[in-house]
């Protein structure tokens, strides 16, 4: 329990050494809005200077890089709700104004040489998998955002509750997993550089989603929860 | 192909926690995800959460538990329970248990135990074409079906099937190809020529 509550990395820690250890984090870090150039400083300093809070980014990154443990109930204490919404909502913004249709565009250009009808289905099957995205992070966005925002206010809404959040939270990037899948068993073209780098982008994405889940599931939900029962 | 398992393991040494990590990882035939219990007071909250498909525990960890309990709490009934032992225990306490794993077991003795476990949940008309994933001709045809959007009972209709047997056959091709979506099976069917565009609906 100890070990998650003081996990690897601390407000003392160089910032550069978190990213380099684990590059992902370079989209955690981006998505709680710091910008790269850091220099020498340690997680801490960085914080303060974004007006971040540190507490958050750090119970984020340690979650993230030490992926086996189960979080313990207290995984969310004194966390700054506000601070998780932001990095959340910047994560939704990430994923569907940027990520995906950059992948689209790209593996549209990489399928171009395969048979027309495969184009086709490959493409179709991607602006399903967008949509649903889409769907899911709005949803978020409209229902889950607003309604947490105001409990902070202290105002709370009678119909809804974290809980109706929890059941109906599926994992997006299950989908996703199908479309490597299919790329990689059956595509019929010739193989390119270009279409490699879109199944990298695809695994990159695929990984970066359930991180994306899992923060929510695990940090944000068990959050709201104990504001609920205030 | 290998077997996706989710496996807790419920034990409070750091050392012997990672020690059995690093083995099942390394277990050929097999994708593992893990996720390590520490302590008593955060097993049912972290099994609830995670709902793993096998919980390896030491029986001795503090706290008494009831695993019939432990699982109708933790909303995983149908989750495999072994038993980790570092030596003789009572038997009447391993009862409950499906299995039990020694600390001096071998990667190979971990990796049957793991696949005798699992053997059990495949029911035995879905094995006998487990060697090949590829698609039996009846199951082709239920694909086409499924692409064109027909339902589970219009399928059995046409194919003279019961809708259960059609239901199993689904279940085995998600299962083969890794792919649940029928979105997703219309890409399979249009790459391996077994519909043609114009076939399709809408």
């Amino acid at each position: 329990m100890e070990n998650m509550k003081n996990g690897k990395y601390r407000e003392t820690s160089k910032m550069s050494d978190l990213i380099c250890e684990n590059y992902p984090m370079v989209l955690v870090m981006s998505r709680f809005g710091i910008d790269l150039g850091f220099g020498e400083k340690n997680i801490g300093e960085v914080c303060r200077q974004n007006k971040i809070d540190t507490h958050t980014f750090l119970t984020v990154v340690n979650f993230l890089t030490e992926t086996k443990t189960v979080p313990v109930a207290e995984v969310h204490k004194d966390i700054s709700i506000s601070s998780l919404i932001t990095y959340l909502h910047n994560a939704h913004d990430y994923f569907l104004n940027f990520r995906l249709p950059h992948i689209r565009h790209k593996l549209t250009e990489a399928i171009v040489s395969c048979p027309k009808d495969v184009a086709f289905v490959i493409r179709r099957f991607f602006d399903e998998y967008a949509e649903e995205v889409h769907k899911h992070m709005s949803y978020e966005e409209k229902t889950v955002f607003p309604y947490v925002r105001n409990l902070l206010e202290g105002k709370k809404d009678p119909k809804y509750n974290i809980t109706i959040f929890r059941k109906r939270h599926d994992q997006i990037e299950m989908k996703i997993t199908e479309l490597k899948n299919l790329i990689l068993k059956y595509y019929p073209g010739p193989d390119s550089n270009l279409l490699n780098s879109v199944l990298f982008d695809i695994f990159a994405t695929e990984q970066d989603l359930a991180s994306h889940n899992r923060v929510e599931d695990y940090i944000f939900v068990p959050a709201i929860l104990s504001l609920e029962k205030q | 192909m290998s077997t996706n398992i989710k496996i807790a393991i419920a034990e409070s040494s750091a050392i012997i926690r990672c020690g059995l990590e690093t083995l099942l990882k390394r277990l050929p035939g097999f994708r593992i995800q893990i996720s390590e219990i520490t302590a008593a007071d955060c097993l049912t909250e972290g099994l609830r959460i995670y709902k793993p498909d096998i919980l390896i525990m030491n029986p001795s960890i503090p706290g008494s538990f009831n695993l019939q309990h432990l699982k109708d709490e933790c909303g995983c009934p149908d989750m495999k329970c072994f038993a980790l032992l570092y030596n003789v225990s009572d038997p009447f306490l391993l009862r409950p248990y499906d299995d039990q794993i020694s600390v001096y077991d071998s990667a190979d003795e971990l990796k049957h135990k793991l696949e005798r476990l699992n053997a059990e949940e495949v029911p035995p008309e879905e094995e006998e074409n487990d060697d090949q994933q590829t698609l039996s001709s009846r199951e082709k045809e239920i694909v086409v079906c499924v692409v064109k959007g027909m339902t589970n009972r219009e399928i059995a209709d046409r194919l003279y099937l019961s809708t259960h047997t059609v239901i199993t056959h689904r279940r085995n091709i998600a299962r083969k190809l890794q792919v649940h979506s029928a979105s997703g099976l219309t890409v399979y069917a249009i790459v391996n020529k077994l519909i043609e565009l114009k076939d399709l609906n809408g």
